[in-house]
C-alpha cells in the first residue's frame, strides 16, 4: 500500500515565469478574481496529511459520515472520510490537486483541473460535502453516458458513506426520477435536468413532479454548458394537434431552386431568402398573383421553411437520418440530441425534404435559458480543463470565480505550430501525408474534425490509402467507450469529431495499458486537428487529449485559410490581401500569419459572446416573468386561498357548484381551470415573445435600444394577458356549470406526452459606421456639428457619392 | 405622472443613480468659476460682450455655458473630445488597424475609446498652447486680457496644464453619468451648460418687467408661446409615421393569430437637431471669414446677411430645409433597410421585397422629412423674429431648446428604462407589485383571445 503522500510543496515563486506574474497581476488589477495554485488551502492539505483513517473498520467510517449531517459539515473531517472511502472502495489515491478542486468547488468556484487528474474523484468530494446537509446536490456531467458511468463509477465511495446516489436518465418514468432526485448526490445532464424542472412547471397537481427545491449543483465541463450552450434555450413543447401550414407542395417546389437564381443567403448562413426570380416562379406554379399581398402570409412562411431546410441544413452535417427520424447533431458536442427538433416549420419542410411523413407538430409549453436555470440554484460550482478563458464570462453572467490548478504531474505534451495552407485540397494532401507518416512509425493518432461528414471522408480516404482506422462520430456514439479505450493503442489510428474533446480517458497502449512503454517511446499520442474551432476553449480540449496525467504527447493543428471559420465570418479575404498570399501547394510560413488565424479566432470568440450577452438581456424580463407565473402556479397547487380565483370572484356561482359536486370535487376543478389557464396564456406570451423578439430590432431605426423597447413591449403585453385570463378564469366557472359532467371530466384530463426543441438566436442586424452624428448623444452631436460644420460635410458628401461607388458604405 | 414620479424615488437603484447625475452636474458647475490663473476676467467678459466679436468665440461661450468669458479651466469645454472622436472616426475608414478593432466586438471597441481619450488629452494641450498664444494679443481698449505679473512662457505654461486639465476633468465626469448615473454624461454636461443661463434670463427679464421696458402683457404671452413651443417640439419629436411589416420567417408552434404584424417606424424629424447648426454654420462662413481676410465683397456678403435682416431669415429657412434632406440621405439609406428587411423574411405587405419596398420607404420618408424641416425651420426661426419685435433680452428657441429638449427627453426614457427594468422587483411579495406602468401600445399584442 503506498504511503499518504505529502502535499507537494507550494510551487515556488521562480517555477512561474516572470511574464506569467505579470500578466497575472495585470489581470488582477483589472478587477479579475481568478485564484491560482494550492496557497489558499495550505492550512486544509496540512490538515488533511496529517489524518490518517487507515484504522478505522467500514462500520466506523459510516458513523462518523452520519454524525457529521448537517446544514455546513466540517470539511477537513469531510474529505478526509471520502479520501479513505475512495481508497478502500476503489483503490484510487486522491492527491492534493483533486483535494484542491474540491475545495474550491465547495467554495462556490469553478475549478480548472488539467485533463486526465480525476475531475471525476474530485468532485465526489464536494458533492459529499454538499449531500450530508440533506437537502441534495446535483452534478451534470456533458451526457447520459457518463452521468451512468459516473454514477456507478463512484457508488462504491457513497455507499461507504451513506450517501444515497441516484442517475437520472433520458426515458426514465417519474417515479424512477423522483427517487433519483430524492437521492443525496444525483448525477445527470443540465439539460435533462432543465427539462424536468421545466416539465415539473406544466404538472398539474404534485403527482408527476419530480424536482426537491433546489440546492447545489456541480458542473462538469462547466465551460461548454454554462458557456457554450448557454446560447441555446431549453424549449419544452407539447403535441398540438392543429395549425401548421402544408409544406409539402412548397418543398417540391423549392428542390430545383439553385443559390444565386432563385433564393440567396446571407454570408454567415444564417438566413435565406428569396430573390425575385425565385418568387415569380414561385407564385406561377402555386397559382397566386403575389405572395407579397398580405393573404398569403402561410404560403410565404411554408416556402421560408422549405428554403431554410434546403439551403442552410445539410445532412451529416447538421442532422443524421437514422431509424426513419431526422436526428439533431449538435453543433457544440458532436452528439446526436434526442428528442431535440428545429421550430415547426422547419422541421415540416425538413421531413418533407427527406421524404418522410410529418411526425411533429408542437405548440410552446414552457421556456427556460441555460443561464438562468443554473443561477436557480443557491449554490453553483463548477470545474474543467479549460476555465482560464471564459473567466470574464463566468463571473458576468453566473458570479463565479475561477480557481486555476497545477497539474499533479508537470505536463509534457509539446503543442507544435499550426501548419496553415492556402486551400482545403493541399491542407487534405499535407493531412493525408502526415498521417501515413506517423502511422508507419506505429504512433497512435487521433484526428479531430469539424462535422460527421468531414470525419467519414477522411476515413474513407485513409482507407483507400490503406490505413486501418476507426470512426467515432454522433452516428455510433454508443460506441464512445469502445472506440476512445483503444484510441491509444499502438498503431491506431481514429478519426472523430469534436465528440474526441471530452469523455473517457485515452490511455496510452489500449485500455490495459499494454503497451504502454512502446507507445511512450514512439513520444505519446499524436492529436491532429483539422480545422479550429469558433471557441478557443474546444480546441484546447482537444489538445488536452495528449499528454494527460504526465504522459508525453504532441499536437497540431492543420488549417485552411478558405475553411469554414475563416470563410464565415468573411476573413479569407482579409488574411489573403494582408500577406499578398498567392494559392499554393504546401505549407505557408508567413510571420505574422500563425498570430492572424489566432486573433481571427478571438474576434469570432468575441462575437459570440455578444450573441450571449445580447440573449442574455433579453432573456432577463422574460425570466423574471416566468417566476411570476411559477410562483402563482405554485400557490394555486398548494390550494393557498388568495389563489382561489372562483371562490373570491363569484360566490354564488361557487356555492353553487359545491352543491352539485362537493367540496373536494370543485376544488380541483376550479384548480384545474386555474393552472391551465396560466398554463395556455404563459404558452401564447412565449409564442408573442419569439415572434417579437425577432422584429424588435426596427425600431433603432427611429433611434430606440431594441432591448429597451422589447422589455417595455413583453412587460405590458404580459400584464395585458394576465388581466384578460383572470377574466376568462372567471367567465369560465359559469360555462363550466352550464355544461355538467362532460366539462367536468375534460378540466380533469391529463397532458399529452411531450419533446423538446432548440433553437438558435438571431443578431441585431443594424450596423452603421457613423454612430457619432446619430440621434445618441444628442449635445455631442450639435457640438461636433456647430463647430465642424463644413468638414463634416463635405465628408458626408465624399462618404456618400464615393461609398456608393465602391459598392455600398464603408467601414 | 406622479405615480412615475413617485416610482423614481421607491425604486433605491433608480433613487441613487439620479441623486448621482444631479451630484456630477453640481460639480461641474462649481469648476465653472475656478479660472486659469493670470486672466483678468472682466477684460475679458467686455471684450465677450462685444458685438460680432468673432463669432466663433461667441459659439463656444455659449455651448460651454459661459466658461470662456470666465475663462474658467472648462474654456476648451468638451470639444477637444468631440474632436478626437470625430479624427478617430475619421482614421477608422482610412487606417486597417482601427477598422479591424472596431469590428472585434466589445474588447475592440473598448482600445478605440481608450486611444480617443490619449487623442483628447493630445488635442486639447495643442488648443491650449492657441489659447494663450491668442489671449497674449487679445486687448480691449488698449487693456491686455493677461495679468502683467503673468505673462511670458509661466503663463502660457499655466494655461495649458489648466485647460487641458479642466477638459480632462469634464471628460471624466461625463464618463461617470454615463456608466454610474442616467443618461448620456456629455450630453448631460452640454444640457446642464445651456439651461445655466436659465436663471440668469429670467432674474434680466424680471429686471426689464419692473423697469417697464417691456408690458406685462407680452411677458406672459412670451411665456405661454415658450411653453407651447417646448409642448410642440416634445410632439413633434415623438412623432413617428409607422409602415407596417410583416414577418414570414418561420412558423413556432401552434399560434392562435396569423403572421406577427410589426410596424417599421420613421420619425419625422430623422436627422435631429443637425440642419439647423450645418445651416447656422454655413451662414456664419463669411462672417468668420471677413475677419480674416479683407476682401470688399465678403464684407457686402456680410452686411447683407445681418443676423436680422429678412434675407437672413429666408436663407437660414431654405438651407435648414436643404440640410434636413440631405443628412437624412447620408444616414438613412432605404436600400440598406429593404435588404435589411428582406434577409429576415419581413416584407410590407401589397409591396414587393426588394427595390420595390427600397423605392416606398424612400417615397414615405422624403414627404414626412418635408414635415421635419418646416417644424425645425419653425422652431427655429420663429422665436428670433418675435425676441427681436418684442426686444426680449434673453433668446429662447431655436437650437439650444432643440437640444435641451431633445436631451431631456433621452433621459426619461433612460429613467423609464429602468423602471420597467425593476417593475418586477418585490412584485412576488404578498402585497402585490409595488410599481404600477403606464399604458403604452404595443404592436401584435392580443386585443381579444
Amino acid at each position: 500500500m503506498s504511503p499518504v503522500q505529502p502535499a507537494p510543496p507550494a510551487l515556488p515563486a521562480s517555477a512561474t515565469p516572470f511574464r506569467t506574474r505579470l500578466n497575472r497581476a495585470v489581470r488582477r488589477w483589472r478587477g479579475e478574481r481568478t485564484a491560482y495554485g494550492l496557497e489558499p488551502f495550505a492550512t486544509t492539505l496540512r490538515a488533511l496529511e496529517r489524518t490518517d483513517l487507515r484504522a478505522l473498520a467500514d462500520a466506523e467510517l459510516l458513523a462518523r459520515a452520519r454524525a457529521l449531517r448537517g446544514p455546513t459539515p466540517d470539511e477537513t473531517a469531510v474529505f478526509a472520510l471520502v479520501r479513505e472511502a475512495a481508497r478502500r472502495a476503489l483503490g484510487l489515491e486522491a492527491h492534493a490537486c483533486q483535494l484542491a478542486a474540491g475545495l474550491a468547488m465547495v467554495r462556490g468556484r469553478v475549478a480548472e483541473l488539467p485533463t486526465g487528474e480525476g475531475k471525476t474523484l474530485a468532485a465526489v468530494f464536494t458533492a459529499v460535502w454538499h449531500g450530508l446537509s440533506g437537502r441534495g446536490v446535483h452534478v451534470l456531467t456533458f451526457n447520459d453516458y457518463l452521468a451512468r458511468r459516473d454514477a456507478a463509477w463512484m457508488g462504491p465511495v457513497y455507499r461507504l458513506l451513506g450517501v444515497t446516489v441516484g442517475c437520472v436518465q433520458e426515458g426514465q418514468s417519474a417515479a424512477e426520477k423522483r427517487a433519483a432526485y430524492a437521492a443525496d448526490v444525483t448525477y445527470g445532464t443540465a439539460k435533462e435536468v432543465g427539462f424536468d424542472f421545466l416539465r415539473d412547471g406544466i404538472a398539474l397537481d404534485a403527482d408527476p413532479c419530480v424536482h426537491r427545491p433546489f440546492h447545489a449543483v456541480i458542473v462538469d465541463e462547466a465551460d461548454s454548458v454554462l458557456v457554450d450552450e448557454a446560447r441555446v434555450p431549453l424549449v419544452l413543447a407539447g403535441v398540438d394537434e392543429g395549425g401548421g401550414p402544408d409544406v409539402r407542395r412548397v418543398v417540391e417546389l423549392t428542390r430545383g431552386m439553385q443559390r444565386g437564381v432563385d433564393f440567396e443567403t446571407d454570408a454567415e448562413q444564417r438566413n435565406v431568402f428569396l430573390t425575385d426570380a425565385g418568387a415569380r416562379q414561385l407564385e406561377s406554379a402555386l397559382g397566386c398573383a403575389s405572395l407579397y399581398d398580405g393573404t398569403n402570409q402561410g404560403l410565404l412562411e411554408a416556402a421560408h421553411c422549405a428554403l431554410h431546410a434546403h439551403a442552410l441544413l445539410h445532412r451529416d452535417v447538421d442532422y443524421l437520418v437514422r431509424d426513419g427520424r431526422i436526428q439533431v447533431i449538435d453543433e457544440f458536442t458532436g452528439r446526436i440530441m434526442e428528442k431535440r427538433h428545429w421550430p415547426d416549420g422547419i422541421q415540416a419542410a425538413l421531413e418533407a425534404k427527406e421524404g418522410m411523413d410529418r411526425r411533429t407538430r408542437g405548440r410552446v409549453l414552457g421556456s427556460i435559458t441555460l443561464q438562468h436555470f443554473l443561477r436557480l440554484y443557491p449554490h453553483l460550482a463548477g470545474m474543467t480543463a479549460t476555465a482560464q478563458a471564459a473567466a470574464e464570462e463566468l463571473q458576468a453572467f453566473y458570479r463565479v470565480d475561477v480557481h486555476v490548478l497545477p497539474p499533479h504531474t508537470p505536463s509534457h505534451r509539446t503543442d507544435q505550430p499550426d501548419a496553415v495552407f492556402t486551400h482545403q485540397a493541399a491542407k487534405r494532401r499535407a493531412l493525408l501525408d502526415e498521417i501515413g507518416r506517423v502511422h508507419a512509425t506505429g504512433r497512435p493518432i487521433l484526428v479531430g474534425t469539424l462535422s460527421v461528414a468531414e470525419s467519414e471522408d477522411l476515413a474513407a480516404a485513409l482507407q483507400a490509402a490503406g490505413v486501418r482506422c476507426a470512426v467515432l462520430n454522433a452516428r455510433n456514439d454508443q460506441e464512445e467507450a469502445a472506440v476512445i479505450a483503444e484510441a491509444g493503442a499502438l498503431g491506431a489510428v481514429t478519426i472523430s469529431t469534436n465528440m474526441a474533446g471530452r469523455g473517457t480517458d485515452i490511455r496510452l497502449g489500449g485500455s490495459d495499458e499494454r503497451e504502454r512503454a512502446a507507445v511512450v517511446a514512439l513520444g505519446g499520442l499524436y492529436v491532429l486537428g483539422t480545422n479550429r474551432h469558433e471557441s478557443v476553449r474546444v480546441d484546447r480540449q482537444l489538445r488536452g487529449r495528449a499528454g494527460r496525467q504526465g504522459d508525453p504527447g504532441s499536437t497540431r493543428f492543420f488549417i485552411a485559410l478558405d475553411d469554414d471559420l475563416f470563410r464565415r465570418y468573411g476573413l479569407t479575404d482579409a488574411v489573403f490581401a494582408r500577406h499578398g498570399l498567392q494559392r499554393r501547394d504546401g505549407e505557408v510560413d508567413h510571420g505574422g500569419l500563425r498570430a492572424d488565424v489566432e486573433h481571427a479566432q478571438r474576434v469570432i470568440e468575441g462575437q459570440c459572446f455578444d450573441i450571449r450577452h445580447d440573449l442574455f438581456r433579453y432573456s432577463n424580463v422574460v425570466e423574471q416573468q416566468r417566476r411570476l407565473v411559477r410562483a402563482r402556479r405554485e400557490a394555486v397547487q398548494r390550494g393557498d386561498p388568495e389563489a382561489r380565483a372562483w371562490e373570491a370572484a363569484e360566490p354564488q356561482l361557487y356555492a353553487r357548484a359545491v352543491a352539485r359536486w362537493g367540496a373536494a370535487r370543485a376544488a380541483r376543478v376550479e384548480r384545474n381551470a386555474h393552472l391551465l389557464a396560466l398554463d395556455r396564456a404563459w404558452a401564447e406570451h412565449l409564442c408573442w415573445v419569439t415572434d417579437t423578439r425577432e422584429t424588435v430590432h426596427l425600431v433603432s431605426l427611429s433611434g430606440q435600444t431594441p432591448v429597451v423597447e422589447f422589455r417595455r413591449w413583453c412587460t405590458e403585453a404580459f400584464a395585458r394577458r394576465m388581466e384578460q385570463m383572470d377574466q376568462d378564469l372567471t367567465g369560465a366557472l359559469a360555462g363550466v356549470l352550464a355544461r355538467e359532467d362532460a366539462a367536468l371530466d375534460e378540466l380533469e384530463h391529463a397532458r399529452g406526452p411531450s419533446s423538446t426543441w432548440t433553437y438558435l438566436v438571431n443578431d441585431d442586424p443594424f450596423q452603421s459606421g457613423f454612430e457619432l452624428l446619430k440621434g445618441g448623444a444628442l449635445g455631442f452631436s450639435a457640438i461636433a456639428a456647430g463647430v465642424y460644420g463644413p468638414l463634416l460635410l463635405a465628408w458626408l458628401v465624399v462618404r456618400r457619392w464615393w461609398g456608393g461607388k465602391r459598392g455600398g458604405k464603408p467601414a | 405622472m406622479a405615480t412615475a414620479i413617485a416610482n423614481m424615488f421607491r425604486i433605491p437603484e433608480l433613487r441613487k443613480r439620479i441623486l448621482f447625475t444631479v451630484g456630477i452636474l453640481a460639480v461641474y458647475r462649481l469648476g465653472i468659476f475656478v479660472s486659469t490663473p493670470g486672466v483678468d476676467r472682466h477684460v475679458m467678459k467686455q471684450l465677450l460682450n462685444q458685438p460680432n466679436s468673432g463669432s466663433f468665440a461667441t459659439l463656444f461661450n455659449f455651448f460651454s455655458g459661459g466658461a470662456l468669458e470666465r475663462l474658467s479651466v472648462y474654456a476648451l469645454g468638451i470639444m477637444p473630445y468631440i474632436s478626437s472622436s470625430i479624427i478617430m472616426q475619421l482614421l477608422t475608414v482610412v487606417i486597417p488597424t482601427l477598422e479591424r478593432l472596431n469590428k472585434e466586438g466589445d474588447q475592440g471597441r473598448r482600445k478605440v475609446v481608450q486611444y480617443t481619450r490619449y487623442g483628447t488629452v493630445v488635442l486639447s494641450i495643442i488648443q491650449g498652447t492657441g489659447i494663450a498664444f491668442w489671449l497674449e494679443r487679445l486687448n480691449y481698449q488698449g487693456n491686455s486680457v493677461v495679468r502683467p505679473e503673468w505673462a511670458g512662457w509661466g503663463f502660457r505654461f499655466v494655461t495649458v496644464v489648466s485647460l487641458a486639465a479642466g477638459t480632462a476633468f469634464i471628460m471624466w465626469l461625463g464618463e461617470q453619468i454615463t456608466d454610474r448615473g442616467i443618461g448620456n454624461g456629455i450630453s448631460l454636461i452640454i444640457f446642464a451648460g445651456i439651461v445655466a443661463r436659465l436663471p440668469n434670463a429670467v432674474i434680466e427679464s424680471s429686471t426689464y418687467l419692473r423697469e417697464g421696458l417691456i408690458r406685462p402683457f407680452t411677458a406672459v404671452g412670451l411665456l405661454i408661446v415658450s411653453i407651447a413651443v417646448i409642448g410642440f417640439i416634445v410632439f413633434m419629436e415623438r412623432g413617428q409615421r409607422r409602415i407596417p411589416v410583416q414577418y414570414a420567417k418561420r412558423v413556432v408552434g401552434g399560434r392562435s393569430y396569423g403572421g406577427q404584424a410589426t410596424h417599421l417606424p420613421l420619425k419625422v424629424n430623422t436627422s435631429g437637431v443637425i440642419p439647423p447648426i450645418f445651416a447656422s454654420s454655413i451662414l456664419m462662413l463669411p462672417a468668420s471669414m471677413a475677419g480674416f481676410a479683407e476682401w470688399g465683397w465678403l464684407a457686402k456678403v456680410r452686411d447683407t446677411l445681418q443676423g436680422d435682416g429678412f434675407a437672413y431669415h429666408t436663407l437660414y429657412v431654405l438651407l435648414i430645409i436643404f440640410f434636413c434632406y440631405f443628412y437624412t440621405s447620408v444616414t438613412f439609406n432605404p436600400v440598406d433597410v429593404a435588404d435589411n428587411l428582406k434577409k429576415f423574411g419581413g416584407y410590407i405587405p401589397g409591396i414587393r421585397p426588394g427595390k420595390a419596398t427600397a423605392d416606398y420607404i424612400d417615397k414615405v420618408l422624403t414627404r414626412i422629412t418635408f414635415g421635419g424641416a418646416l417644424y425645425i425651420s419653425a422652431v427655429c426661426v420663429l422665436p428670433s423674429i418675435l425676441v427681436q419685435q418684442f426686444n426680449v433680452p434673453f433668446q429662447f428657441g431655436g437650437t439650444g431648446l432643440l437640444i435641451v429638449v431633445g436631451v431631456a427627453l433621452d433621459t426619461v426614457q433612460q429613467v423609464e428604462s429602468h423602471l420597467i427594468t425593476h417593475h418586477y422587483d418585490g412584485f412576488t411579495g404578498p402585497r402585490g407589485p409595488r410599481i404600477r406602468g403606464r399604458r403604452v401600445s404595443i404592436p401584435g399584442a392580443p386585443v381579444s383571445p
